[in-house]
This record gives structure tokens, sequence and C-alpha cells, in this order.
């Protein structure tokens, strides 16, 4: 059979989704078995886009020209486009700030000293080409990752979820940390997957899966100024995984 | 009438000898608070007239997710193995008894789950009565389903009168005889008299899909999924395949599913039975307090009162009921 031919690239972000899947040590002599992973800077030199793909699995959000040119390449080589990851999906941490002056963010980090090149506000991948299928989180869960890759080599995109992390909470019979605690919790309103990795540990939700589809907005804010937390409180925690998006 | 009676103080007595018969399960309240059925270790004792675990005993029926089929390239699809040692559930009450036997109507039924049916056999239910608080509805809403169970403990003011009601109960009741003692006195009533009646025939009247009612519910709802998650009858379940990484195998899982979600009446094109979550709640109260399907007239709500208690915004489908009946009689 022939092997998938995949490839795997960075763009603005902190290469954790990546590391994700170099993590997945006892899995990853037998993906190679599958799996020809043809380009993947971060983990095989040289690095050259060569041919076609299967796939390609984009971790980050663009910011510069030049990954501008790279998602674009890969978007004409690849079968299958898909979003690695919160920043990819969502635009991430990386999207926090653009809202403000890009100069002066610039000159806070980087004094007067000229810039290596031109940046623009990050953007999640969808906002440039078409994403065929996302697996949000930061970063996304090794299983998720495995199941992607697994499905990719039958051919099969994974299946979305649209539940939030509350199901896998009370399915993993957790107090309820919003309501029982009254500790700020963005479970209802954040996309599940995890397994509600962060209450099972006693630490509220802090959406970094980005939004659940059909979130109740205006009855969580409800809920959360009974709990005494301010409109404001809430949406500033939201916005931090997925700043792109309106609210 | 004579009670075998059990005195409070043989009840650690009693766990030991339950433990004979296998893993004994029972409430336990953890650190954190949360009151679940778990195993009882040796010495740890259970608050029998603590009244709900936060997930139903249909945990240990159906899991959150669990492999429904195995498929290699070699074998096809094959069954698991499903190996399920003998489980004592001490502390059940009638609405959780109830709760197990609409499960078994849906998974014994025409066609037995084989999965279900294995861990079931398994099962010894030892229910405990117990006194409804504001939460609970069993006793305003009377259910054909039957609180049945092997064993069942009824409180009294120093122990409990324990009683038989099939032969496993009754092999159990042999072995604790030296710890039961005969008593005089008067059986007192408890929350299994709600159970197990002939219901009325207007169960099956359609709902009006017009009524506010449904908007108001799914203007409340978060999606949180907790109302069925904590259900003792909901088994409403999503089915998935999961490739293997060899490419040559894969796993077909079934996980709880909720019918107020968004995927739940979607079918493969990408359309949906019920698109808006007014719809849902319909569908949700049809089967919770009408019945469909084979069990039409068989509510599968047995008043425990979970979806109350875990609903983050306190939604209750209870005065729908009367709103319903003045709607029909105008």
């Amino acid at each position: 059979m022939r092997k998938l031919r995949v490839a795997i690239a960075g763009l603005t972000a902190c290469s954790g989704c990546q590391l994700s899947l170099l993590n997945c040590e006892d899995e990853l002599p037998g993906l190679l078995e599958q799996i020809e992973f043809h380009y993947f800077p971060m983990a095989l030199s040289p690095a050259l886009l060569e041919g076609e793909y299967d796939a390609a699995l984009v971790e980050g959000c663009i910011s510069m020209p030049h990954e501008v040119e790279l998602l674009q390449e890969l978007r004409r080589r690849s079968r299958y486009l898909i979003a690695l990851g919160t920043c990819a999906v969502w635009g991430g941490v990386a999207a926090l700030r653009n809202g403000e002056d890009r100069e002066l963010l610039r000159q806070q980090v980087y004094g007067l000293n000229p810039l290596a090149c031109e940046t623009f506000n990050p953007q999640p991948l969808q906002s440039l080409v078409q994403v065929d299928a996302a697996v949000s989180g930061c970063p996304p869960e090794k299983d998720e990752l495995l199941r992607l890759l697994a499905g990719l080599v039958r051919g099969a995109l994974p299946v979305s979820i649209d539940y939030p992390v509350c199901t896998e909470c009370r399915m993993r019979e957790n107090l309820c940390l919003l309501t029982e605690r009254d500790i700020l919790c963005l479970g209802p309103l954040v996309l599940g997957g995890c397994g509600a990795r962060c209450p099972s540990m006693l630490v509220p939700c802090e959406g970094c899966r980005g939004p659940v589809p059909e979130s109740n907005m205006k009855e969580y804010l409800e809920l959360c100024a009974q709990k005494g937390f301010g409109r404001l409180t809430v949406l500033e925690r939201l916005h931090r995984f997925c700043p792109e998006r309106k609210i | 009438m004579v009670i075998q009676f059990i005195a409070d103080h043989n009840l650690e007595a009693l766990l030991e000898r339950l433990r004979r018969y296998g893993e004994l399960h029972a409430p336990v309240l953890s650190d954190d608070g949360v009151l679940r059925f778990a195993a009882l270790t040796q010495g740890e004792t259970s608050d029998l007239s603590a009244l709900r675990t936060l997930l139903p005993p249909k945990k240990y029926l159906l899991h959150p997710q669990e492999t429904i089929l195995n498929y290699s390239a070699d074998t096809g699809y094959q069954l698991p193995v499903e190996v399920a040692p003998p489980l004592i559930l001490l502390g059940l009450h009638p609405c959780d008894l109830a709760g197990i036997n609409y499960l078994d109507r849906i998974f014994l039924g025409d066609e037995p789950d084989p999965i279900y049916a294995a861990r079931r056999a398994a099962l010894t239910l030892i229910g405990v009565s117990c006194i409804p608080d504001k939460f609970c509805s069993c006793q305003q809403m009377i259910s054909p389903l039957k609180a049945l169970s092997d064993l069942f403990l009824n409180s009294l003011d120093d122990g409990f009168a324990v009683t038989s009601a099939s032969l496993r109960g009754d092999e159990l009741l042999e072995g604790i005889k030296d710890i039961l003692e005969e008593r005089e006195g008067e059986m007192p009533e408890d929350s299994r008299r709600f159970f197990g009646h002939v219901v009325s025939e207007q169960l099956r009247h359609e709902l009006d899909l017009t009524l506010p009612e449904w908007q108001e519910l799914a203007d409340r709802c978060l999606g949180c999924g907790a109302c069925s998650i904590c259900c003792p009858t909901c088994y409403c379940f999503d089915v998935l395949e999961f490739s293997g990484l060899d490419g040559r195998s894969a796993v077909r899982v079934r996980q709880w599913d909720n019918c107020l979600f968004k995927s739940h009446a979607q079918v493969a094109s990408g359309m949906s039975f019920r698109k808006d979550r007014a719809e849902r709640f319909r569908y949700r109260y049809r089967h919770k307090y009408r019945g469909f399907g084979a069990l039409q007239g068989v509510p599968s709500c047995v008043g425990c009162g979970r979806c109350r208690v875990v609903c983050p915004t306190g939604i209750d489908l209870r005065p729908l009921t009367e709103r319903l009946e003045e709607v029909r009689h105008g």
C-alpha cells in the first residue's frame, strides 16, 4: 500500500502542536510505516516542498508575507488542509492584541530596531484558504492527533465535536466548578474533546479549544452575573484563545 | 407481621458478608464533596440515607465511551469480549431501580445488547428506602416502571427490614441469616409504591409544537449535556469509528449523547431533523414524559431529580406537564 504523503508546517505559533505529535514516541515507529512525513521542517531536514500531498497539517496563524506564500503553496499541493491547534483554527494567543496599533506594539517589543520582515495582524488559516478539517486545542490532545492521522491513512477526515467541555466533565462525575464552587469556568462555552482535562484537576476551563457551536452567551453571562463575575471579566477570559471571533 | 430485621450495629457485618458475593459498590462521599457510586473498601461505610449520586447506576451498564466492535482486515468486525465480574450495588433508591428497569426494557428487549446483558447479569441490586426531598418527583408522577431489586432494605428506627425479591435475593438472605433477627412489626411504606402502575391513556396524546414554552426552555439551556449524562434512563448514544494506526484495524465506539446537542438529529448530508433547540426540547419532553416507539405511553422519567440539580440554569421540565394539560382541556 502506498504511504500517506504528509506535510506538516508551523506558522506563527509556539510549535507546541507539532511537538505534541513528536511526543507520541510510542506510536511514531508505527506511524512511519503508514505515513511519509515528506515535509516537516521541525523534525526533518532538508525541508523542501515537492509534488502533491495527501494532507497538510498546519499549526499557527498567519502574520507574515512568507507565511501567506507557504500556506497558499501547501493548499495548492494538498488534497486536505487541516488546521492544527487553536492558533490555526481561531487565531489563538498571537492574535490577542489585534485591535491595537501594530507600530506601537512593535516598538514595545523590539524598540526602534528595524524588523527583519513585515508583519500584519495574525489571522486564522481560514481567513486565507479553505480548511478541510480542524483539530482545536492548545495543544490538541495526543489521542486526537493519532486519530486524525490514522483516519487520514484510511482517507477519512475527523468528526467534528459539537458538545462543550461540561459534557465530558460530568461524564467524569466531577463537581461543577462554576455552579458548585462559584469559580469562573468557561466550560459551557468551550468545545469539548479534552476529556475535561483542567476542571478534573479543579482548574477552571480557560477556553483553549475555542467556542462550541450554538453557545448560549446570553444565559451564560446571566449565570456569571449571579455569581458576581461581570460581563467584561468573562469576555476578556473568553477572548484569550479566540480573539478573532466576534462575540 | 414478622420482619427480617438487621440492626444498625450489624451493618458493618452485612457489608462484609456482601463482599463474599462480589465487589461491593455503594454511594461514597468523596473529599471534593461529590457523592458517587464507588467501590466500598474494607472499613469504609456508606451513608445509605444520602439521596442522589451525581451519576446514576447506569454508569455500570453503559460506559460514557466504550468499544462495541473491533475490526481487523483479517477477521472483520467482532464483538469485544465482555468480562463482567460479579458486582453488588448497595444503596439504590427506588427511582434508580426503576431506571435500571427502563434500561433493561431498552437493552434486553427484542434484540438484547450483548455488552449490556453481560454486565447486567453480573449485577446484584440492593435497594434502600428513602425520604424524597424537594428535587424528587417520584411521588408526583406515578410510573409504570418497576422498582425491582434482589434485596431491599427498608429503613426503621434502629436498623432495616430486609426483604428479598428474587432467587439471588433469597440466596443473599440465607447467607446473612445469622446477623438478622426476626421482629414483630409493621412494614413501613416506601417510595417503591410510586412505581409499577398502569398509566393513563392520555400519555399518548401528541404535544403542541407551537407552545411558547419550548422556546423559553431553549433560551435558558446552555447545551452542557449534564441533564442526560446524569439521567438514570437517558441512553441515547452516538456511534463513531476510529481507525487503528496499523491501517488494518479499527474500533467502533459508542458514547453518551444528548438530544439537545446540534448533531443528535443530524444526518449524513448535514441536514437535521431538529434544527433548533426548541424542537429538541419538545423531543426531550416526549421521551421523558410520554415515551415513544415500542415504549409509547411509558414515561422514562423516574423522578430522581438529578437533571434539576445539575442544570446550571435550573431548567425544570415538570411544570410543562400541567401546562400541557391546561392546553389540552382548553
